[in-house]
Formats: structure tokens, sequence, C-alpha cells
């Protein structure tokens, strides 16, 4: 019999109502505001979701684990300047800079990622720590400066096109089919699952619970610096407070697509789902007139309400 | 009142001496000997007009740090307690502006602040959603709540009587008094009360608490309703000390507390801490923050500082545990 | 079925045809136990006999599914912990639960301290009733003020023992107390029991040390699968038909071991040391042998097993694979030189419960199954129903959430997981505990094959027939020490049970 590719049923099942919900939304907004369902705005809003999508990639991964990553928002606030700085104050060439932010944010994730494994320090306390000191990092280097005047070929990144899709689109994109396969079909992925399912079993099984985690964790610094690049790039300057508030953003989205806030299940279409839910529900909002500010208690009222959801399903389950 | 002194009298009122562990009196310590040595640095740190400062305007982070001692102790966290107070201090001062009577408006934000607390832990303890989640969906919703609210709006002309922290009681200034009151009654009420009891027990193992009659979800919703009056308090505290109320959080605020409550002695993993620590700990970083400004160091540099102390009290505290569980007899 | 004879006074506590079943493990079956007033009664049994959860639900903590419990001859329904307490029932666990931050006299008092006249706490009242308690038991070396967190094990324990007191318990119940107590502390508290016995209060002892039971219970049950299997007058009975009553088992279909040629040694243990519980081990293991190691709970078995297995690395010694000098520091270390073990706990350590089967089946062989990180999932597939049928897992598909399934298919496959890696030593852990007769059978009837193919064979078993049925070889732990081994001629159930136990066999009730 030809083997055919499976995913549980029940997580089928979540998906395809998430979708459904999303493709009602979609036609209701665009029947609501005219200007909604232009290509114009559709791409714009793909443009504006990147960042928060880049960072929910590896935070998928983390929560499956059952573990999850606070300091992302920070780690993006200390990229960022480190961009700039390295750039402005170092001298060092764009390109180098960019790299070394690149790399400040891959370190940055890799110190979450040592500690949690080596002193078991629970991930939940280890990056709010993080987040402070991260935080405060970016303040103390950047001394609330800004840095601008970036050369022209530096915002193709962030405020470009190919073939008519923004690039950092096109980028989430590529990256998130390779997250999906990774988390779907590979030794990895697999063992992710059993992490988050019963991590003492997944160590008396030989898999490499410990390495596992720190790549993980060094992922989502590393994710949180593109995001920062990117960012940059769209807005053309680099200020000491970006990133703030993107882990209710990135969290949100992974539970609103599905991934159990205790770990063991969840994928990567869900959690694009729930990113897509996110950009929408802010989109609407913004076209219906309310400002920016309060789209924030929107996403805080989803993220609640989703995990509620999901938790009385759960336990209906059992 | 210098530093000394008030160290003196806590020590003094919260009982006896002997059951001070070794994390306040390092804190106590610490606060004396950073006072010293930046003293020696730039003697006008140690101006009794600076001091006097730094205790009235931080004062309020203590008295939050009070009540999220007890929720960590209890063995959750609250991250929504800046944005918490903000709200609050935002409304009292709308109140006092619209004129409603000022013991009302003194009485509101401890009101509010109880019921969004509680609401919180019933969520937490009944419905089992992580506080993390819960807490971090509630801060946003209170922070995105007050800017389309107030839209931002600065609250000028609150009336005299509003000023709650200008008062004196018997010669020290209210924030002072409200600090240490509630320090002490806190502490007290933890060390001996069931109740209070009953939060040591959920946080140290609340399937032991359980068999004997302790009620953890009961106690987990108790705390948070407490630490909802504290921050009430605290929001009280703050606003009524400033001429302008910005409808905003106070930025960082929920760090600031949590690191106050964590290098406090507060063990993030539960059961072991007190209210003294934390505030003892809120006075040390407070005084830091200030000791930064007076040796030239850049203030930006503060949360960096203060990033660095959490980071080194959780890791340490952790080693700490397991070192003495690796050492205890194993069955 | 009991076998004392009818006492004139009506015990103090009676169980009668206790029932309990979780989901999907019968964990009592018709267990009946009394205890007379000033009566030590000990109730002896392996882990998994059923005895904490009688206790549980004598303590009011669980509630039997069939069954009565009578205090004074009275029928008695324990809807929560409070109302045992009530009743005068209090246990004391082995996790002792004070607070370290309190004292003495607030520990003992914890939830029912004496109140004043406006609901505060009476402390003198307090203070003066915990010393009263102290005084009652002549302990003079703790005072009433003193912090519980700066005692020692025995001294925290015996704040325990007065808060069951300060409750007016008449029935106590100790949950392997001497487990962490110095020979000192076991004296005290000897002490305490008797002082206790001659007040009238009834004591259910729970112990697997024989010399303990033999020195201060006057009556033993023994527990075995959930079943109630006898009541002794301790003074009526000895050791070896002790260990006989908790670990034999009716002669069941056990595959003898056919003789295969054995081979060269797989495994060399020499001096392996990690603390706290492997103390010093040395052994071998050859090629198509199968060496069981035989001990009490507590021996240290699991955790050598596990040194071996590289969960938790060897502090000192020297482990050689094959002739080789090896060091294993990580399950994955191990897996790689060849070693496999299949846990002791199941559903912990040697299944993700929410898995399907055919995960679960490749979950210690993704290497092999895949390229490049990308797993082969058709090869996974054919794996898992190659396995199923091979051990017999019963299950509707692969696809079955491994949760679902019985105890002995649960283990079917954890061990058909770990065989899918062909290894060289194959360390079984309770390997038919808690399983069907038909199951075990067939697990047996593996392993000799296995050995037959020339694998290595260490086998932990609490079960002395199926020790002594498989065993080319039986080694004997005792205390994180290897104490004996017996050749297949010599391994008879007495002198492997002396073995177990310690000394010779011969137990000396002390005065």
């Amino acid at each position: 019999m030809k083997p055919v590719r499976r995913m549980p049923r029940w997580l089928a099942r979540h998906e395809t109502l998430l979708a459904a919900i999303l493709a009602i939304a979609l036609i209701v907004l665009g029947a609501f505001a005219q200007v909604f369902l232009t290509p114009d705005n559709l791409l714009n809003q793909g443009r504006l979701m990147t960042e928060i999508g880049l960072i929910a990639l590896p935070m998928t991964f983390i929560i499956i684990t059952g573990g999850i990553d606070l300091s992302v928002g920070a780690i993006v606030g200390l990229c960022a300047i480190m961009l700039g700085y390295s750039w402005n104050t170092f001298g060092f060439p764009l390109p180098l800079a960019i790299l070394f932010a690149l790399g400040v944010g891959a370190l940055a994730g890799f110190m979450n990622g040592l500690i949690i494994t080596r002193l078991k320090v629970p991930p939940l306390i280890m990056t709010i720590a993080t987040l402070a000191l991260y935080r405060g990092l970016a303040e103390g280097v950047s001394q609330a400066h800004s840095v601008r005047g970036y050369p022209d070929w530096f915002y193709v990144l962030g405020q470009g096109s190919v073939f008519g899709v923004p690039t950092q689109l096109l980028i989430l994109i590529i990256l998130i089919v390779v997250a999906g396969v990774a988390l779907d079909r590979t030794t990895f992925g697999r063992t992710l699952y059993a992490i988050g399912a019963n991590e003492t079993a997944a160590r008396f099984s030989a898999l490499p619970v410990d390495r596992t985690k720190l790549i993980i964790y060094t992922l989502s610094g590393l994710a949180s610096g593109l995001a920062a690049f990117v960012l940059v790039s769209r807005v053309t300057t680099t200020r000491m407070d970006m990133g703030m508030g993107y882990e209710l953003d990135v969290i949100a989205a992974v539970v609103l697509g599905g991934t159990s806030i205790f770990g063991g299940s969840g994928t990567i279409w869900g959690t694009v789902i729930g990113l897509v839910m996110i950009q929408l529900l802010k989109n609407g909002l913004a076209l219906t007139g309310v400002k920016g500010d309060a789209t924030i208690v929107v996403i805080g009222v989803a993220l609640i309400l989703s995990v509620l959801i999901a938790s009385s399903l759960q336990r209906r389950r059992e | 009142m210098s530093a000394t002194t008030f160290v003196a009298v806590t020590t003094a009122r919260s009982g006896t001496l002997r059951r001070f562990a070794s994390q306040e009196a390092l804190l106590a310590v610490a606060v004396i000997g950073l006072a010293i040595v930046v003293g020696f640095i730039n003697p006008r740190f140690l101006a009794a007009r600076n001091l006097s400062d730094l205790l009235l305007g931080n004062a309020y982070i203590a008295v939050a740090a009070v009540g999220m001692s007890m929720v960590i102790v209890s063995g959750n966290i609250d991250i929504s307690v800046g944005a918490l107070i903000g709200v609050l201090a935002t409304l009292s001062g709308s109140m006092a502006v619209a004129g409603i009577p000022i013991a009302l408006c003194w009485l509101t934000p401890l009101i509010f602040g109880v019921a969004v607390m509680a609401a919180q832990g019933a969520v937490v303890a009944y419905l089992r959603i992580p506080a993390i989640v819960v807490t971090l969906g509630m801060m946003s919703i209170l922070k995105g709540g007050l800017i389309s609210v107030t839209g931002g709006k600065w609250i000028t002309d609150l009336p005299q009587k509003f000023h709650l922290a200008d008062l004196n009681l018997f010669g020290a200034p209210m924030p002072v008094v409200i600090m240490v009151v509630a320090t002490v009654l806190a502490a007290l009420w933890m060390r001996y009360s069931a109740a209070g009891r009953a939060i040591y027990a959920t946080g140290g193992n609340a399937e032991a608490a359980r068999l004997c009659g302790v009620n953890p979800r009961r106690t987990v919703v108790m705390v948070f309703a407490l630490h909802g009056l504290f921050a009430g308090l605290a929001a009280l505290v703050y606003a009524t000390q400033l001429r302008v109320i910005q409808s905003t959080t106070p930025a960082g605020l929920e760090l600031t507390v949590i690191t106050a409550s964590v290098v406090g002695g507060v063990s993030i993993l539960g059961g072991v801490g007190t209210v003294v620590g934390s505030t003892l700990a809120a006075i040390l970083i407070a005084e830091i923050t200030s000791a930064l400004v007076f040796i030239n160091v850049s203030p930006y540099w503060t949360d960096a500082v203060r990033g660095a102390l959490i980071l080194a009290t959780v890791i340490a505290d952790i080693v700490r545990r397991q070192r003495r569980a690796a050492r205890a007899w194993k069955r | 079925m009991t076998d004392q004879a009818p006492s004139a006074a009506v015990p103090l506590l009676q169980v009668r045809d206790i029932e309990k079943t979780f989901p999907g493990v019968k964990a009592l079956s018709g267990v009946s136990f009394e205890v007379r007033a000033g009566e030590v009664h000990a109730l002896l049994g392996e882990n998994g006999a059923g005895k904490s959860t009688l206790i549980k639900i004598v303590s009011g903590v669980y509630r039997p599914d069939s069954g009565a419990i009578l205090v004074d001859g009275r029928e008695r329904h324990f809807a929560t912990p409070d109302d045992a307490k009530r009743a005068g029932v209090a246990t004391i666990y082995q996790e002792l639960l004070l607070f370290p931050e309190l004292t003495v006299a607030e520990n003992i008092f914890l939830g029912h301290a004496p109140r004043g006249r406006i609901g505060r706490i009476d402390w003198a009242a307090m203070r003066a009733k915990a010393e009263e308690l102290l005084a009652s038991l002549e302990i003079d070396d703790l005072a009433a003020d003193m912090i519980v967190g700066s005692l020692s094990v025995g001294n925290r324990q015996r704040v325990e023992i007065l808060r069951a007191l300060s409750h007016d318990a008449r029935i106590l119940i100790m949950d392997e107390p001497t487990a962490a107590l110095t020979e000192s502390d076991v004296t005290r508290l000897f002490d305490i029991v008797r002082r206790l016995k001659a007040r009238g209060v009834g004591i259910v002892y729970i112990s697997h040390r024989l010399d303990e039971i033999f020195a201060i219970a006057d009556r033993v049950t023994v527990l075995r699968d959930g079943a109630y299997v006898g009541a002794r007058e301790v003074a009526d009975t000895n050791a070896s038909e002790l260990v006989q009553m908790m670990v034999g088992r009716r002669i069941e279909n056990l595959f003898p071991k056919t003789d295969v040629p054995i081979g060269p040694p797989i495994l060399e243990a020499r001096d392996v040391v990690r603390r706290p519980m492997t103390k010093s081990v040395s052994l071998t293991v050859r090629a198509g042998e199968i060496v069981g190691l035989a001990g009490l709970v507590g021996s240290g078995r699991s955790e050598f097993a596990q040194t071996i297995f590289g969960v938790t690395p060897a502090e000192s010694g020297e482990i050689r694979l094959l002739g080789t000098a090896v060091k294993i520091e990580s399950p994955e270390s191990a897996r790689a030189k060849g070693i496999a073990y299949v846990p002791e706990d199941r559903g912990v350590q040697g299944l993700v419960r929410a898995m399907s089967v055919l995960h679960n089946f490749s979950l210690a062989a993704l290497n092999g199954l895949s390229h490049w990180g990308f797993i082969d999932r058709g090869a996974e597939r054919r794996m898992a129903e190659r396995g199923v049928e091979r051990f017999s897992v019963r299950t509707s598909s692969v696809d079955e959430v491994a949760g679902r399934l019985s105890g002995g298919n649960q283990q079917k496959i954890v061990l058909g997981k770990w065989l899918a890696n062909n290894p060289k030593l194959l360390i079984l852990d309770e390997p038919t505990r808690g399983i069907d007769v038909g199951a075990k059978a067939e697990i047996h009837r593996l392993m000799g094959e296995l050995a037959a193919a020339g694998v290595a064979i260490l086998m932990i078993s609490s079960e002395l027939p199926e020790v002594l049925g498989m065993s080319d070889r039986v080694l004997v732990m005792r205390e994180g020490r290897l104490v004996a081994e017996f050749d297949r001629a010599h391994a008879t159930s007495e002198a492997v049970g002396a073995a177990m136990m310690g000394g010779d066999g011969q137990v000396e009730k002390a005065a």
C-alpha cells in the first residue's frame, strides 16, 4: 500500500476550522471596506507581517517543546541597535554590520538556550530575565540615539519588491516552507514533538534533547535579528525601542494557530494562519478607524480566548 | 530619615532578628555599603535631599513588589502590574479632576485593582491557563485600553487635596509610611496567618498543600486579589506625587517590580521568600539607579544593570536549589 | 482467607474487599486488611503491589470502586483527607509534608491552631500544647520553637508524628518511615512506635525491610500485584516465607531458557560508581547470556542500569564493551555503542503516550530511518508494521495513540523500538511487571530468541520465578553493591532471597 502522508486527525480539523474562519473574515472585511481586497493592500499587509512572521517560526518550535521565549522583542531591539551602531560608530561596512547584527541575535538566543539546558533554568524565567538585560543593553549602547541615512540598496529588503511581491515577504515564504517541512518531515521535527509530549521518554529514547533545545533558542535569536534587519530596512531608521511588544504578537500568532501552550502539538501551517489572522485583525481595525495602540487590546483578548478555547477542547477530549 | 535608620526600623518591627534570612541581611548590607561607596566617589549622593527623593520617588515600587512577591511565592507570575498601575493612576487622577470626592478617588484604584487581579487569578486557578499567558494578554488589554480611552492626554489641574503623597504622618512622608506599613503588615501576615502560610504551601508543593487541607485554587485567587490591592496602593502613591499624570504606563515597571521581588530573595520557583527582602531590594535598585547618575554613568545603562541583576539572581537561586537537592537524601 | 485467629475486640480499622481501578491498571483487587488497637501491623509488598493505593484510600485521598472501610466496626466513607483525619486516621508519607520556614509548634498545628477570643491564633496555647505532646513521647531534644528547616530528617519525622497525634489520631499509617533515617534515628522511631502501641494507637507500618518488620511488627500482611496474598503473626513466620509470598508467583507458562552457546563478554563493568545509589558494581554479561539482576526495592539496580545507559554517567570505574574501554556520557552515546535500555517506568520513561504506535516504534531508530535528516515515512511505517506483527502488538492500526493500548502491548512497543536498533547489549528493567500472562510469556520467548541470536541480556527483575527461570546467572544487588552471584544450578529462591535481604537469612527480633 502506498504510504499516505498523514497528520493526526484532530489537528487537521483544527486547522481547517481556522482556515475557514479566516476565509469568512476575509470576505466580510472585503465587503465592508472596499480597499481591503485590493492586491496593493494585501501585499502591503504581507510586508507588514513579515517581522512577526519570521520570529513566529522558531517560536512555534519552542512552544511545541513546552518552552517559551519572551526575550524576542528585546533581541530585535538589540540587533537593530547593533546594526546601526556598528555601522555608524564602529565604521563597519554595512554588509558586515548586518552580519554582525545577525550574529548578535544568534548569540543572544544561544545564551538563552545554553543556560536553559545546562543550568536547567525554566525558559519562562530565563527569558524574562534576558528580556530585561537585552533591552537594557540596547538602551545603554544606543544612548537613545537613532541612526539614519542608510544607503539606498539597504532599503530593498524592507521596501522593495521582487516581481511585485515585497522582498521580505518572499523571504518569509521561503522560510515558512523550510520550517514547515523541517517540522513535519525531519528527525529534528519529530524530536521537538517528543520533547513537548514527554521529555523524559525522549531522553530515554536517546534523542538529542539538549542539543535540539539549544538549536531552537539560537534560531529564535537569529530570527529576531533577521526581523530587526527587515524592520530597520522598512522604517529607514534604528531606534532603541524597536521590537517592543513583539512577544505578544508572536505568541498570539502561534497559539491562535493551534499550537498548544503546554507543548506536544502544533504546526507551522497553523502558525501561518494565526499570523494572517492577527494581521487581518490589525488591518481591519485600522480600516475602521481604530488607532494603532488599541489593536493590542484586541490581540490580548484574542490570545486569552484562544488559549481558553484550546484548553477546554483539550479537556473535553480527555 | 536616612537609609540606615529606615533599615533599623524595619528590622525591629519585623520581629525576631534571628529569623532574618541571609538574603535580607545581605541586602541591607548592600544598601548601606553602596551608599558609602558612592558617597565616597561623589559626596552629593549622600545629601539628605537626594536620599529622601530617592526613597519617596520609589516607595511605590516597593509597595507593588510586596504584592508581586506574594504572587511569585505562590508559584505564579504577573507581567500586567505595570500596565495596571498606569491605568489605576490615570483613573484616580481623572476622577479627581472631575470633582469626585477625594476619598473615593483614593479608594477606587484599590477596588479596581483587586477586581482585575482577582479575575486573572481565577482564570489561572480554575481554568488552568498558565499565568504568563493570562497576564501577557491582560497587559496588552490594559495598555492598549488606556491609550485608546485617554488618547494619551495628560491629566493636569489636579486638585490640591488629591496629593495624598504630600501628607505627613507623625512627621514621616506618606509614601514612606505606606511602604513601611505595607511591608510590615504583609510580612507579619504571610508569616503568622493561616492564609499567609497557605501561600507558601501552595507555591512550595501544591500537592502536599492539598493533603494538608489547603485549597490551592482559592489561595491563588486570594493572592492575586491581594496583589491587586497592593498594585492599587502603589498606583495611589505614584499618582499622588505627580503634578501631571501622563496617561501611559511607566515603562518597564513590571520588570522593575519583578526584579525587586527576585533580588529580594523570592525564589522564582515558588515557596520561598519574604516581602521584607523585596522592599529592601526595591530600595537597592532605586539606589543603584541614582548612584549611576552620581558617578557619571549614563542613565541609559540603568536598565542593563537591572537586567543583569535579575539574571544573576535567578541563576544563583536555581543553582543553589539544585546543589541543595543533590546533597539531600535521595530515596 | 485470613490466617489469624478471630480477635475478641473489634479492630480499630478494617478494610474489606477493596477494589480500585485506574485507567489501564487494576491497582487493587479484593484486598482486605485490619489493624487492632495497640498493634503494629506491617504491610509488605514490592513496587506496584498496591500498598500506596491502599493507604491513599484509607487516608481519604482516593475513593474505592467497591469494598468497605470500617472504623471501630462502623462503616465510613471518606470523601476527603479531612474526613479520614476526623475519623482518627493519620498518615505519614515518605515525602514529609512540613514547611521548613515555620517552627515545630506551627507545623504541628498547621491548619488547626488553637485560637483566641477574636479568632486570632493563640501562640502561647499552641506552644504549650506542643510542649505537652513532646513530653508525652518523652522527646527531650526538640523544642517547640525550633525552626523545622534546621532539623535533621529523623527529627522532622518526629514532628510529623506529633502532628498526627495532635489530631488525636488513633490509627497511624507510616509509609516507609525508615527510608531516609540513620540507625540511631531508627532506634528512636521504634521507641516512639512502642510508646504509641502502649497508648492503644493502631499502627500500619509499610516497609520492605524485613529486619524492621521482625523487630517492630506484631502482624504482617503481604500484597502482590494488587491482591491480598496472606497475613501472618510475625512470631509464627520467617523471612523466607515472607519473601516467597512477596515475589513468588503461580508457575505459569514461563519459557525456560534454552541453552545456547555463550560467547565473549559484551559488557564488563569494574567498580562503577555513581552517587548516591551505585556504590561500586562490577559485573560481566556475555553474548547469548541472560544475567538476572535481583534485589529489593532501593538496592540500586535501575540506577546502575541507567549509568550503563548514560542517563546518569559513571563517576568512576571502568566500562568495557566488546573488550574496549568506553565512556558512556549520554543515551545517544550508549545507543551508538549498541546498548539498549527498556526502562522500568513504562509510561514516563519508555513511551510517549500521546504519540502514535508508529511514532513510538521509530523513536529510538530515527537516524537509521532518515536520509539527510528527512524521515523515510515508507520505511518507518514498514518497520512499525513489521514490529506490530513480530511482537503481536494488539492494536487497531499503527496510527492508534499508544497511550490507549494495554500495559502488555505498550511494553512490547518499548521493547520493539529498541530492538529495531539491533543492540548488542539489551538491559531490561522489570520487563514483565504489570502485564498479563500471555504478553509475559511472549516477552520471555522473545528474550530466548534474542539470546540465541547472540545478544547479551541483563534483566532486572523483582519476580524471583522469572529470575530463576530465565537467567543463566543470577546476581544480587543490595544497597548499591553486588553481594552475591549464583549460576543456574545453584540459584534457588531461598539462597537468592536470603542474599537480597542480607545477613544469613536469620533475622533477630530486637529486644
